[in-house]
C-alpha cells in the first residue's frame, strides 16, 4: 500500500462555464446558482397525516398539496406528487439524516443534494426568458409566490417555484437535474441575450 | 417615379436605398418592397412558374402569388418572399428569381411555345415510361426549368426560438373590427393579444380614403393603438402572423423579430414562433379580392383594385398613370375615385352589371373616364414591361382603349383558412357569392370581412360585440358600449368568374400557372371533385395556397358541371395558413442542441485527459483517453485494455441508471420485477437480476445492492434507465399499490466510478485509508457497504463488467471530479489508467457478457445463456408470456462466441452465419453477429453471436457473410467467455 497524506475531496461546479455576460447595471435578467441542500420525502402506506404531523412540529411547515411551494425560514418543501415532496434548505446541518431521524419510519427519505442545480432568476424579462422553454402560465396573478410546477424547459426536465418578490421583481428558481444544468443554462444565456444577462451570487 | 407629392403613411424624411435585381433604388421608411417599386415604376417583378411569363404585382398583401422574390445574399438568401409583405429597410437587397439569364429576357420563357404540352396533367402522362426515368431525368429537369427560388444551401447565420403566450382573448388581425375586439376585451379587463401580420396596425383603414368619429381611418386606428399599447394586460405582436388553429384553444403564430433589419442584433432570433394558448379567441382575419379570368390577364400592370386603393393611398404610389378598371362590385368603383383624387387618369370603368347605383357612378360623372355597363374586360394587352391597353366588348363590339394599368375587382374572400384547420368546412353564401366561415373551432368567433361584414362600421360594431363577448366568456363584466361612428360603404358584388372570347391564356392561378383550359381538361378527365382538380392542375398549390385563385377555379368547375358552388365546395386548408421557414419549429434545437446533453461530473476532467467523448443517448461518455503520440483509436483501446487487465483501471460509470427503493415490501417488489429473488439477498450483498417485458423478452438487466433491511439500490443501463423507471412505477402505481415502498432516481445525485484489475483493491484502500478494510474478507466479491468518506457519504461495491477484480464507488456528484482525479493517481502510481466505454465494451465482449446488442428486444433469457437464473418458486412479470412455444423452442438462436480461423481476419457485427459451403441465401442464415471488438487477450477480433442451437453447435466452423462490406470470413464458433472462464479473477 502506497503511503499518503489525507485524502481531500473538493466539490465542483455541474457548469463551469457559467458567468455573466454583461454588466449588472444592463441586465434585464440575473442569474445564480444556489446550493441548498435537498432530499426527496415519500410518505410510506398511509402515513401521510404523520409526515404532515411530524414536519410541522419540528418545522413549523404545512405539507402542500399539490404543486406548492411551503416555506418557513430556511427550509421549503415542495410537492412533487401526491405522496411525495422536495425538501429544500439553504443551510444548516446535513438534511438527509436529520430528516431521516423527524421522519422515522413515516417516509424514505433521500438525499438529492448533488441532485439537482438550482438557478434563481429574476429581473424585469424573468417572464419572457421563461416562455422561451416553459410552456406554463406564469402571469403574476396565476402563478403566484407559493406555485411550483413540474415541468419541462426547452426539453429539459424542470421544477419550477416563485419565490416572494424581491423589490416589486418575479424571482423563480429552476430546479434541474445536474447533468442536464448546463443544457438548461445555454437555453438560460441564449434565450436571455437580447435583454441581456448577468451572473451575479446575489441575485 | 411615380410616387406622389404628398400623403401616404410613409416617412419622407428616410430614405431607404435598396436594390432589385441589382438596379439601385429608394424607397421611404413605411414601405413594403412591393410598394417601393410600384413608386419606382418597376412593373416587372418575376417570371411564371411554368411558362416564365413576364409577372407584375398582383396584390399589396400576403396572397400575393406573382412578385416572389429572393431576399438577401450568401447565407442570408431567402428564396419566394412575398415582396408585398417584406417591410423595405436601408441595404435591402431583392433579386427576381425563375429567370435566366435575366428577367427582361428570359431564355426559359421558351417553354411558352410548348405550352400546349404543360396543360394539366401533362407531367402525369408523359413522363410515365421507364419509371425508373422518374427519379434520375425527368423530376431534375423539371425542376430545374420549372420552380420557384433558390435555398442558400448554406448553414443559417440566424438564430429561430419559440416561446409560449397565455391570454383571455386573443384577436387575429388589426383592421377595424380587430382593433375593436381588442379595445373592448382590454377595457373589459381581459388579457388580451393582438396579432397583426403587417408592421403597422389598422388592416384597411390604412389603405381606405374613410374616416371613423369624423377622424382619417389610420388616425383612428393609431388612437386605439395607443389605447392598447398603455394598458399592461395586452400585448400586440406586429409583424406575426398566425397560422395555425389547434387543440385546446392553441394558436401557432409566428414573428417576424428581425426581417425588416439588414441583420439580426446581437442576441436576437430572426424569427420566433409563437405557441399562444388562448381561452377566447375574435379572428378578424378580414378578406382578400379575388379577380377575374380572362386573356393575358396576368399581364404586369394587371392588380388588384383594393390592391390599387392600397398603393395609392397608404403609399403614395400610382400603380398607373391611366388606368381601366374592370370590376364586378361596388366595391371597385372607389379605386378608380382613389386614382382619380391621386392624380391619376381613369380611361374607363368596365363593370359587366347592366344596372350600376347612381350613388357610385355619380362622383365620376365629370373625371372624364367612360363609365362601360354590360361590359367586359376580354383581354390585357402588353408585354414584360406592362400593359399598353385593353380590350373591351361591350355589346357586339370590342373596344381597345389604351392604358398603363388595369385594376380587377372580381369580389372578396374571407380569409376562412383558420376556421377550418379543426375539421369544419367553409360554407357557401349565395347572398355574398363567397365562402364563409361554417361551424368554428371551440372559443373562436369571427368578425368582419372575414364572416362576410364587409362594410365598415358593420365590421366596428362586429368586432366590439365578439370583443365584448369574449371576455364576458372569460369572466369579464362587460364595458359600456362603445362602438365608434362611421359609414357603411356599398359592397354590391355579381360574381363574374372568367370571360370567354379573349385570345391568350385565361389564369386562373398565378402562382402555379393553370388557366381556365386547365380547369376544362380536368373536367374533361373526370377531376371534378375540387381535391382533384387542385391535385391534377395544382390550382391552389404552393406559397399562396390559391388564396385569389381557389374560389374562381371552383367555381368554373361548378359551372362546367352544372352544379352549385354549395355541393362544389372548396378545398380543405391545413396550417400554417401562410408559409413558416422550417428554422422557426426547429428554434434553437440545432446542432449539439437538438436534443439537451447530459453530462457527467468528470466532463471536463476527462476532456483535460485526452478523452474522445462519444454520444451514450442524451450523455456524453469518454470513449477512449489518447495518451501522448497515439493518434488511433484502437492503439488507444488495446492499451487500456491491457492495462487494466494487468494492473488497474478506472472507468467512469455514472450514466447507469440508479434507483433507490425503499419500504418493507422492497424485497417482495423486486421478486415480482426480477426473474430471479432479492428478497433473500443479505445486507451488504449485491446480486446480478434480469427483468422482462410483459412479453417475456429481455427489458433490461443490471445489479441490485442492498443496503439495509428495508433499502435497495438499482442499477440499470444507460440506454433503459428511463423505461426502467417508468415501468417500476407502472407496477407501483397501478398494479400493486397494495405495496409499501418508495422509489426514487439518484442517477443524478451519485457519481460512480468503476476500478477494476488486479490492483483495483489497492487503489480503493489507499482512497478510503483507515475508514474502511476492503480485504477480500472484509468485501468479497459481490459485497457493498456505505461508507464515510471524511464528511462524504460514499458507496462502496464489489462488482465486475470486466471480468477482473473490480470495485465501483458511488460519490455525491459534486466530489466526482476531485475523486477522479485522485483515482486516476492512485491507478497511475500501480502502472493504471483510465479507460473508456470502448475498452468497457471490449472487456465485457471477452467476458461474454452480454449488453444492449443482445438486450435488443429479441431475446429471451434462455438465448443469453442464463436461463437458469429464472426462478420456478415465484411469480414475475413476463413468466407467462416468456413460456410460449416459439420463445422456448429449442432451435431459437442462443448466444455462442465467434472468432475468425486466420486470427488476421477482421470479423464484422452484423455479419450472418452460414454453414460452410451453404449458399448464401436468407433460408441458410443459422444467426447473425450481435458484438465485434478487438481482444488483445485473445490477440483477435472476437465476437458474440446468436446462432440456432448455439451452444450445440460450439467447436464448429461456420462462415460470417457480411455482404454489406464484403466480408466472407470462417470462423470457429466458441464459448462466448474468452477470459477467465472459471471466475477465479472475480474472486482474486
Amino acid at each position: 500500500m502506497v503511503e499518503r497524506g489525507p485524502l481531500v475531496l473538493r466539490p465542483a461546479s455541474a457548469i463551469p462555464e457559467l458567468c455573466g455576460s454583461v454588466e449588472l447595471s444592463r441586465a434585464w435578467v440575473l442569474a445564480c446558482e444556489r446550493h441548498p441542500q435537498l432530499a426527496t420525502v415519500i410518505a410510506y402506506k398511509g402515513r401521510r397525516a404523520d409526515v404532515a404531523a411530524r414536519l410541522k412540529d419540528r418545522y413549523a411547515l404545512s405539507l402542500p398539496d399539490g404543486p406548492r411551494r411551503a416555506t418557513r425560514g430556511a427550509s421549503a418543501l415542495i410537492g412533487l406528487g401526491p405522496r411525495s415532496w422536495l425538501f429544500q434548505r439553504e443551510t444548516g446541518p446535513a438534511l438527509e439524516p436529520e430528516l431521516s431521524e423527524v421522519l422515522g419510519d413515516a417516509a424514505a427519505v433521500t438525499n438529492q443534494s448533488d441532485g439537482y442545480v438550482v438557478f434563481r432568476l429574476t429581473g424585469p424579462r424573468v417572464r419572457d426568458v421563461l416562455a422561451k422553454g416553459i410552456s406554463i402560465d406564469l402571469h403574476d396573478r396565476v402563478f403566484v409566490p407559493g406555485c411550483s410546477v413540474g415541468t419541462t424547459c426547452a426539453h429539459i426536465g424542470v421544477i419550477l417555484w416563485r419565490l416572494e418578490d424581491a423589490n416589486d421583481v418575479s424571482v423563480f428558481e429552476l430546479a434541474v437535474f445536474r447533468s442536464l444544468a448546463r443544457s438548461l443554462w445555454h437555453f438560460i444565456e441564449e434565450s436571455a441575450a437580447e435583454f441581456g444577462l448577468a451572473v451575479t451570487p446575489a441575485c | 417615379m411615380t410616387r406622389l407629392g404628398s400623403g401616404g403613411l410613409i416617412d419622407r424624411s428616410q430614405q431607404l436605398r435598396f436594390t432589385f435585381d441589382g438596379k439601385s433604388y429608394a424607397g421611404h421608411a413605411g414601405d413594403t418592397l412591393a410598394s417601393a417599386l410600384v413608386a419606382n415604376d418597376v412593373k416587372l417583378v418575376g417570371r411564371s412558374f411554368k411558362y416564365h411569363r413576364p409577372r407584375g404585382i398582383l396584390t399589396a398583401g400576403a396572397e400575393e402569388p406573382n412578385a416572389l422574390v429572393e431576399l438577401g445574399t450568401g447565407t442570408r438568401r431567402e428564396p419566394n418572399t412575398r415582396a408585398t409583405t417584406v417591410e423595405l429597410f436601408d441595404g435591402l437587397v431583392a433579386s427576381s428569381q425563375n429567370r435566366w439569364p435575366t428577367l427582361a429576357l428570359d431564355l426559359l420563357s421558351l417553354n411558352q411555345l410548348l405550352s400546349p404540352f404543360f396543360v394539366g396533367g401533362f407531367y402525369y402522362k408523359t413522363f410515365m415510361w421507364p419509371a425508373s426515368f422518374w427519379e434520375k431525368v425527368y423530376e431534375p429537369l423539371i425542376r430545374r426549368a420549372a420552380g420557384l427560388g433558390r435555398a442558400s444551401g448554406l448553414p443559417d447565420p440566424d438564430a429561430y426560438e419559440k416561446a409560449t403566450a397565455f391570454c383571455d382573448v386573443l384577436v387575429i388581425g388589426s383592421g377595424p373590427a380587430g382593433l375593436m375586439a381588442a379595445r373592448t376585451a382590454a377595457r373589459a379587463g381581459a388579457r388580451v393579444i393582438l396579432c397583426e401580420d403587417d408592421f403597422r396596425l389598422g388592416g384597411r383603414l390604412l389603405a381606405e380614403r374613410v374616416e371613423v368619429e369624423g377622424r382619417p381611418g389610420a388616425e383612428f386606428a393609431r388612437s386605439v393603438e395607443d389605447e392598447l399599447a398603455a394598458m399592461p394586460e395586452v400585448r400586440i405582436f406586429r409583424r406575426t402572423q398566425v397560422f395555425g388553429t389547434y387543440d385546446g384553444g392553441t394558436y401557432g403564430a409566428l414573428e417576424r423579430v428581425a426581417d425588416h433589419l439588414l441583420a439580426p442584433p446581437p442576441g436576437v432570433p430572426r424569427q420566433r414562433l409563437w405557441h399562444i394558448v388562448a381561452r377566447r379567441c375574435v379572428n378578424a382575419m378580414g378578406a382578400v379580392e379575388r379577380p377575374i379570368a380572362f386573356a393575358d390577364n396576368d399581364r404586369p400592370g394587371v392588380m388588384l383594385a383594393a390592391a390599387v386603393r392600397t398603393y395609392v393611398n397608404r403609399f403614395a404610389a400610382l400603380p398607373a398613370r391611366r388606368a381601366v378598371v374592370f370590376t364586378t362590385t361596388d366595391d371597385g368603383w372607389r379605386t378608380a375615385q382613389d386614382l382619380i383624387a391621386a392624380g391619376a387618369e381613369v380611361s374607363a370603368v368596365v363593370d359587366p352589371r347592366r344596372e350600376v347605383p347612381d350613388s357610385i357612378m355619380a362622383p365620376l360623372a365629370r373625371s372624364g373616364a367612360r363609365l362601360l355597363r354590360a361590359a367586359k374586360v376580354t383581354r390585357a394587352i402588353g408585354g414584360s414591361s406592362g400593359v399598353k391597353a385593353v380590350e373591351v366588348a361591350q355589346g357586339g363590339s370590342l373596344l381597345r382603349i389604351e392604358a398603363d394599368g388595369l385594376a380587377v375587382s372580381g369580389g372578396w374572400n374571407p380569409q376562412v383558412g383558420l376556421t377550418t384547420h379543426k375539421g369544419s368546412r367553409a360554407r357557401w353564401s349565395p347572398e355574398l357569392s363567397t365562402f364563409v366561415p361554417g361551424s368554428l373551432p371551440e372559443g373562436m368567433r369571427v368578425a368582419g370581412a372575414v364572416s362576410g361584414d364587409y362594410g365598415l362600421s358593420a365590421c366596428l360594431r362586429a368586432g366590439h360585440d365578439a370583443g365584448s363577448a369574449a371576455a364576458q366568456d372569460c369572466g369579464f363584466a362587460a364595458a359600456s358600449p362603445d362602438v365608434p361612428r362611421a359609414e357603411d360603404e356599398p359592397i354590391a358584388v355579381a360574381p363574374l368568374w372568367h370571360v370567354t372570347g379573349g385570345r391568350g391564356k385565361s389564369f386562373v392561378d398565378q402562382q402555379n400557372d393553370v388557366t381556365v383550359k386547365d380547369v376544362e381538361i380536368a373536367w374533361r378527365e373526370g377531376f371534378r371533385a375540387v381535391e382533384h382538380l387542385k391535385r391534377y392542375t395544382t390550382l391552389g398549390m404552393a406559397t399562396d395556397q390559391g388564396k385569389t385563385s381557389n374560389v374562381v377555379g371552383h367555381a368554373i368547375m361548378a359551372e362546367l358541371t352544372g352544379r352549385p358552388m354549395e355541393d362544389v365546395g372548396t378545398t380543405v386548408t391545413r396550417p400554417p395558413h401562410l408559409p413558416v421557414a422550417i428554422g422557426a419549429f426547429a428554434g434553437r434545437h440545432r446542432g449539439r442542441h437538438f436534443k439537451p446533453t447530459r453530462y457527467v461530473s468528470g466532463h471536463d476532467w476527462a476532456l483535460r485527459h485526452g478523452a474522445t467523448m462519444v454520444d451514450a443517448g442524451q450523455w456524453l461518455r469518454p470513449q477512449w483517453f489518447s495518451a501522448p503520440g497515439e493518434t488511433d483509436w484502437l492503439t488507444s483501446v488495446i492499451r487500456e485494455v491491457k492495462t487494466t487487465r494487468l494492473a488497474v483501471g478506472v472507468c467512469d460509470v455514472s450514466t447507469l441508471g440508479k434507483i433507490d427503493i425503499k419500504g418493507k415490501d422492497a424485497g417482495v417488489f423486486l421478486d415480482r420485477v426480477y426473474i430471479n429473488r432479492f428478497s433473500t439477498l443479505p445486507v451488504g450483498k449485491a446480486r446480478y437480476g434480469i427483468m422482462l417485458r410483459e412479453d417475456g423478452f429481455v427489458m433490461d438487466d443490471g445489479t441490485t445492492a442492498r443496503l439495509g433491511p428495508m433499502h435497495y439500490v438499482m442499477s440499470t443501463t444507460t440506454a433503459n434507465a428511463g423505461k426502467v423507471m417508468q415501468h417500476l412505477e407502472f407496477y407501483h402505481q397501478v398494479v400493486w399499490p397494495e405495496l409499501d415502498i418508495a422509489m426514487v432516481s439518484v442517477t443524478e445525485h451519485w457519481a460512480q466510478y468503476a476500478v477494476a484489475g488486479p490492483r483495483s483493491r489497492e487503489v480503493i484502500q489507499a482512497i478510503y485509508g483507515t475508514a474502511a478494510d476492503v480485504s477480500n474478507g472484509s468485501f468479497p466479491y459481490l459485497a457493498c457497504r456505505e461508507i464515510m468518506l471524511g464528511e462524504i457519504p460514499t458507496r462502496l461495491f464489489r462488482l465486475s463488467f470486466s471480468g477482473e477484480m473490480a470495485f465501483e464507488i458511488a460519490i455525491p456528484a459534486r466530489y466526482g471530479e476531485s475523486l477522479l482525479g485522485e483515482l486516476l493517481r492512485e491507478a497511475v502510481g500501480r502502472g493504471g489508467c483510465a479507460y473508456g466505454t470502448e475498452a468497457l465494451g471490449v472487456m465485457r465482449v471477452e467476458k461474454g457478457h452480454v449488453a444492449g446488442n443482445e438486450l435488443n428486444g429479441q431475446t429471451v433469457v434462455r438465448d443469453l445463456g442464463l436461463g437458469r437464473m429464472a426462478s420456478s418458486e415465484k411469480d414475475y412479470v413476463g413468466r407467462i408470456m416468456a413460456g410460449r412455444p416459439a420463445l422456448v423452442a429449442s432451435d431459437r438462436p442462443t448466444l455462442v462466441g465467434v472468432q475468425p480461423v486466420d486470427s488476421k481476419q477482421r470479423l464484422r457485427a452484423g455479419a450472418h452465419v452460414l454453414a460452410l459451403g451453404a449458399a448464401t441465401t436468407a433460408e441458410n442464415d443459422v444467426g447473425y453477429v450481435t458484438s465485434v471488438v478487438y481482444s488483445p487477450t485473445v490477440g483477435s477480433w472476437i465476437g458474440l453471436a446468436l446462432v440456432k442451437g448455439g451452444t450445440a453447435q460450439v467447436g464448429t466452423r461456420m462462415r460470417a457473410y457480411d455482404p454489406v462490406r464484403n466480408g466472407d470470413i470462417e470462423v470457429n464458433l466458441v464459448s462466448p467467455i474468452f477470459v477467465d472462464p472459471k471466475g477465479e479473477r472475480l474472486h482474486g
